[in-house]
């Protein structure tokens, strides 16, 4: 046992310091957030639940039901189901994902070619039964409706997946095709 | 031997091929566009462009054929550069609407120009504008996705020979259009849709309803409408049956297709079909529960056969139902039920036409592989249209057409107008006595081979009948028929195709003998043309009153004994009624019980009225169907079946080749088989069935000639006609065939009236057809057809609606003209509504006991 050592033990140094370290502890901004009273916000291109985006023309979502998602998807929880309108436009009958299997990877987001699907920046979505967390297209558009809206959209797009439909609209009267150079 | 280079790998050969196909055995690929392995090689496309060492220029691997010590490279800059060049051509009109272009993921190209595309286009300009067709109900055309390859075109041409397509225009503005402009007036074939490259010319049916890769499951199975037989493949996600594609290359159509098999598949999601058994009660047909129907049933049977005897129950089977469901129903009717009254659709005229020529040559004497056709230097086609029949055996006969074997008709063939050498379209008294002069005078130009003594003095016996007299009665010109003459018996190895027309007639067992005949003297290959998809399986599986399976006579004691012993039953000794025996016996008041399975009778046989009091007659009839047919309104109990695409059996086709149809979707209702060993076993017999396979090994035990087959063997396509090598039924009994009276039959033809005749519909096949939409939507409105004097004389246009009146009956139909028929014949499809059989009446013909129609006469009443 060593001098060192002995004073150590005897004058309970470490106490101090550790007592030492609790009151400068107190005297600064606590770190613990309150939730659920107190949110933390969401950091930009957060992957929260999904959302399917309305066009903001038609009010309908904007999905063409091209599957390019569901191709993508790794864990295969997205399921689309389309048909052939009177007027012979595809229409998208059932838009669905699984939220409950789904890991967030975010490919669909990336894999769209119309910016249709998005991760919103919601995340509060705890439930007592399964098929809450089944996404119907109804709530997927209510999704978007309430967590992300068109400005907040468009910024997140911009900035997070470089989308290569830059003017997020259909296609004119035919598509064009536009090169990712030219889209930004 | 030629051995050539191909990216530094040395690949030696035996014949000279094209690069492309020496570079495909090499393992190589070389992408292209306008290529198909059924075509004739284009050139067209330039995808396929390859290095050649010291050739300056690029050239096409699809048309340039190798030489000795060629150096080929595929992949080089120069050609990946090229590639790229016309890749960026084809892209300045493509409308690159991938996301909703139904041929996305498997359209070539889009993968090519994901391969070596260019990522941008440089042209600023418009694209050509070209709104896409919706004018026809089954085939969309985007012609905005063109790119022009022209294998539609060629694949309409060459291989279905339809002609339907063109390209129009010039340049960029080049577009394809069938002929008639935007709804199509052709075979519908489809086989226009299997080539295009992209997604020009796509399928109506399930338009925007999938994305290829969504497809979750594929299963091959066979085609459920004709006797042909051929693979196809089922493309299934969830529990639905997206479409039907043919498979390329495999099954004996080599993916190829007709209009009811690529597009009728659709009657199995049909809503109108039944899910759930109903039972006659105060009157009404209500829904039931399956056990008590089955109760229900075999009760009544027990009770019908203690007071009336076996013999009082009767069972007719239909053409679409599976060797295993047919076996196990002859089993029940013969164990459980204890009567021969088993009969099926076939018996109407395939079977008797098989059992006439196996009479005479031998058993197995009709199955011959389909392919043989395309090889033969000539073609007799008699009794039906194999284009509309078996239209993909129709198309062995336009193949063999196109390499210059002279087609022979006799009967109406619309399919084969632009084929035939010589058409002879005449009533069918007269069509017999045409065949009896041709083979009369080719019996003098021809010797006989010696080979079945009996038969030739059947053949040396027969009457002679000179041409003169022939061309005199039939009208047809002297020159026509000495050529046709020359042109039979110059044929060496011949195929001759008989239709059901020539069967159903009071003089079709002559018909046959001097087929028979003239197949002999040709040394010819019988083919038999079969409407539905098992009648050679009914026949082999001893659906037939007088036949035991595998096609032994009932009557030898030898093989009922052993069958008896094998499967522990009873087996009548006595034949029981045919089919329309069975109908006229019910008619009667003597068949008290009627188990219909899968058959319309009352469609399907030559006289509506007559079969719908003979139904409505019998005590206890019961009917399982997919749909509530006519048949089935007066049934007491209704069983609802699968489709076949809900259930596992196997079919065997016209040339016997036994192929397995497997289940793709789940169906509401029970398999047949199962449900005959419910009622069975409560009616005593237990037949102990778990599966299918059960049932076929039995069948297997049990048959002569399926011996030591498995359903491995069938899956690999092993189980062609003869299998394993089975022995057949020598026993030809040649002796007791009547030589025919022919002279007499001249002396007494009514040759007064119009005659009415049957034209087999290609569109429809009189059973499943009729519940499918999209066949519905192309077939025209019921019609007559009937020759330009006649209309004529009666003064009406193509079109015009007119009474045509038998003593049966009359109907409203509308006029087609055609200037190929002659004034005393008027044709007329057998339509649900409207249909040929709604005014004919039968008379059973004395040999062969097919019911015949040539007594029918009409009259137009405008
Ligand atoms: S985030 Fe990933 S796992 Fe979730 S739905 Fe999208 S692709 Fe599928
Ligand atoms: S990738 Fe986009 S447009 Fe295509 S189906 Fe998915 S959400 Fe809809
Ligand atoms: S469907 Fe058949 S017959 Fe009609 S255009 Fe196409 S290939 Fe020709
Ligand atoms: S329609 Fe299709 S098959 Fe026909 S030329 Fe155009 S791309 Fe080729
Ligand atoms: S030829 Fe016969 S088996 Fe082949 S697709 Fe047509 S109907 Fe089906
Ligand atoms: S595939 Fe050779 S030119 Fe088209």
């Amino acid at each position: 046992m060593t001098f060192k050592h002995l004073v150590k033990t005897v004058f309970l140094t470490e106490i101090v310091k550790g007592m030492a370290l609790t009151l400068k502890t107190m005297l600064t901004r606590p770190v613990t957030r309150q939730y659920p009273k107190e949110k933390r916000p969401a950091m930009p291109g957060f992957r929260g639940l999904h959302g399917l985006v309305r066009d903001q023309q038609t009010g309908e979502a904007r999905c063409v039901g091209c599957g390019l998602c569901a191709a993508i998807c790794p864990s295969k929880c997205i399921y689309i189901y389309t048909a052939d309108s009177l007027d012979h436009k595809k229409i998208v009958e059932r838009y669905e994902i699984e939220a409950l299997r789904c890991v967030f990877c975010g490919l669909c987001v990336e894999a769209c070619p119309y910016s249709a699907v998005i991760l919103t920046e919601h995340y509060e979505y705890s439930d007592y039964s399964r098929e809450a967390f089944y996404m119907t297209k109804e709530k997927l558009l209510a999704n978007w409706d309430n967590y992300m809206g068109w400005e907040k959209n468009m910024e997140y797009f911009k900035k997070f997946w470089h989308p290569t439909a830059d003017d997020f609209g259909f296609p004119k009267n035919q598509a064009v095709f536009r090169g990712k150079q030219n889209a930004r | 031997m030629i051995t050539i280079t191909i990216n530094e790998k040395k690949i030696t050969l035996e014949k000279p091929v094209t690069i492309l196909e020496a570079a495909r055995s090499a393992g190589i690929h070389i992408p292209t566009l306008c290529h198909e392995d059924i075509l004739e090689p284009y050139g067209g496309c330039r995808l396929c462009l390859v290095e050649v060492e010291k050739v300056p220029r690029l050239l096409s691997a699809c048309t340039q054929y190798i030489t000795e010590g060629m150096v080929v490279r595929t992949e080089t800059e120069r050609v990946i550069e090229a590639r790229r060049a016309i890749l960026e051509f084809l892209l300045i009109n493509h409308p690159l609407d991938c996301s909703f272009c139904d041929k996305a993921g498997e359209c070539d190209l889009q993968d090519l120009a994901m391969k070596y595309g260019p990522a941008t286009g440089r042209f600023a300009e418009g694209k050509r504008k070209h709104p896409e067709s919706y004018d026809d109900p089954l085939i969309v055309r985007n012609m905005e996705r063109c790119v022009l390859c022209s294998k539609c075109v060629r694949m309409c041409e060459d291989v279905q020979g339809a002609s339907a397509l063109c390209i129009t225009n010039r340049g960029s503005k080049s577009y394809v259009e069938p002929f008639s402009g935007g709804r199509y007036n052709c075979e519908y074939c489809g086989n226009c849709l299997t080539v295009c490259p992209v997604g020009a010319i796509m399928s109506g049916l399930h338009r925007h309803d999938y994305r290829s890769w969504l497809i979750e499951r594929e299963v091959e199975t066979v085609c459920s409408y004709c006797g042909v037989g051929c693979s196809l493949l089922l493309q299934i996600r969830g529990n639905s049956l997206i479409r039907t594609v043919p498979k390329i290359g495999r099954g004996l159509n080599r993916g190829l297709l007709c209009s009811k098999g690529r597009f009728g598949y659709d009657y199995i999601s049909n809503s109108e079909r039944l899910d759930t058994p109903l039972i006659r009660r105060n009157g009404e047909l209500q829904p039931a529960a399956w056990s008590e129907a089955i109760t229900h049933i075999a009760r009544r049977l027990k009770e019908i056969k203690e007071n009336h005897g076996s013999d009082a129950i009767a069972g007719i089977v239909s053409g679409r139902c599976t060797n295993e469901d047919a076996y196990v129903f002859q089993k029940f009717f013969r164990g459980a039920i204890g009567t021969n009254n088993i009969d099926s659709v076939a018996s109407l005229a395939y079977g008797p036409a098989q059992r006439f020529f196996e009479r005479i040559f031998g058993q197995g004497v009709t199955a011959n592989d389909i392919h043989g056709i395309s090889n033969s230097d000539g073609i007799f086609v008699i009794g039906g249209d194999p284009t509309g029949i078996n239209p993909v055996l129709g198309l062995q006969v336009r193949s063999a057409c196109k390499k210059g074997a002279p087609v022979v008709v006799m009967g109406y063939a619309e399919g084969l107008k632009r084929f035939s050498k010589h058409a002879f379209i005449t009533n069918s008294t007269t069509e017999t006595v045409l065949l009896a002069s041709l083979v009369s005078e080719i019996k003098k130009k021809k010797s006989l081979p010696g080979e079945r003594p009996v038969f030739e003095e059947i053949i040396s016996g027969l009457q002679p009948v000179p041409l003169k007299d022939a061309s005199e009665m039939s009208g047809f010109g002297l020159n026509d028929l000495v050529d046709t003459v020359d042109t039979l018996s110059n044929m060496i190895n011949p195929s001759i195709i008989v239709g059901r027309d020539i069967v159903q007639t009071s003089t079709g067992h002559m018909s046959l003998l001097f087929l028979a005949a003239l197949a002999y003297l040709l040394n010819g290959r019988i083919y038999l043309l079969s409407e539905l998809p098992n009648e050679q399986g009914l026949l082999d599986m001893g659906c037939q009153p007088d036949m035991l399976p595998s096609g032994r006579p009932l009557t030898i004691e030898t093989f009922r004994t052993r069958c008896e012993e094998t499967l522990g039953i009873a087996i009548p000794s006595t034949p029981g009624l045919n089919y329309v025996e069975m109908i006229e016996a019910a008619h009667a008041g003597r068949i008290k019980a009627l188990y219909v399975m899968g058959e319309d009778t009352v469609q399907g046989l030559p006289d509506r009225n007559y079969v719908s009091d003979a139904l409505r007659n019998v005590e206890f009839l019961v009917v399982q169907d997919m749909f509530l047919t006519e048949t089935a309104q007066y049934a007491d109990v209704v069983l609802p079946s699968l489709s076949w695409a809900e259930k596992e059996g196997s079919y065997t086709n016209l040339e016997r080749r036994v192929q397995l149809t497997k289940k793709a979707v789940e169906g509401e209702g029970i398999e047949e088989w199962k449900i005959i060993s419910e009622m069975s076993k409560i009616l005593g017999l237990d037949m102990g069935y778990r599966s299918v396979t059960d049932i076929f090994t039995e069948i297997v035990r049990i048959s002569h000639i399926y011996r030591e087959i498995t359903y491995n063997d069938i899956t690999s396509g092993r189980c062609m006609w003869p299998y394993k090598g089975g022995p057949l039924r020598h026993d030809v009994h040649i002796e007791g065939i009547e030589l025919p009276d022919i002279v007499s039959v001249m002396k007494n033809a009514d040759e007064s009236g119009v005659q009415v005749r049957r034209e087999a519909h290609l569109f429809h096949s009189q059973n499943a057809s009729r519940y499918s939409p999209a066949l519905q939507s192309i077939s025209p409105e019921p019609y007559v057809k009937m020759s330009e004097t006649l209309a004529g004389r009666l003064s009406l246009r193509d079109g015009e609606h007119v009474k045509v009146v038998t003593e049966a009956g009359s109907i409203t139909l509308s006029v087609h003209r055609d200037p190929c028929l002659p004034e005393n014949v008027v044709l007329i499809p057998p339509f649900e509504k409207g249909g040929i059989f709604e005014i004919t009446k039968w008379k059973v013909n004395p040999v062969t006991k097919a019911p015949a129609l040539d007594g029918n006469r009409v009259i137009i009443e405008t």
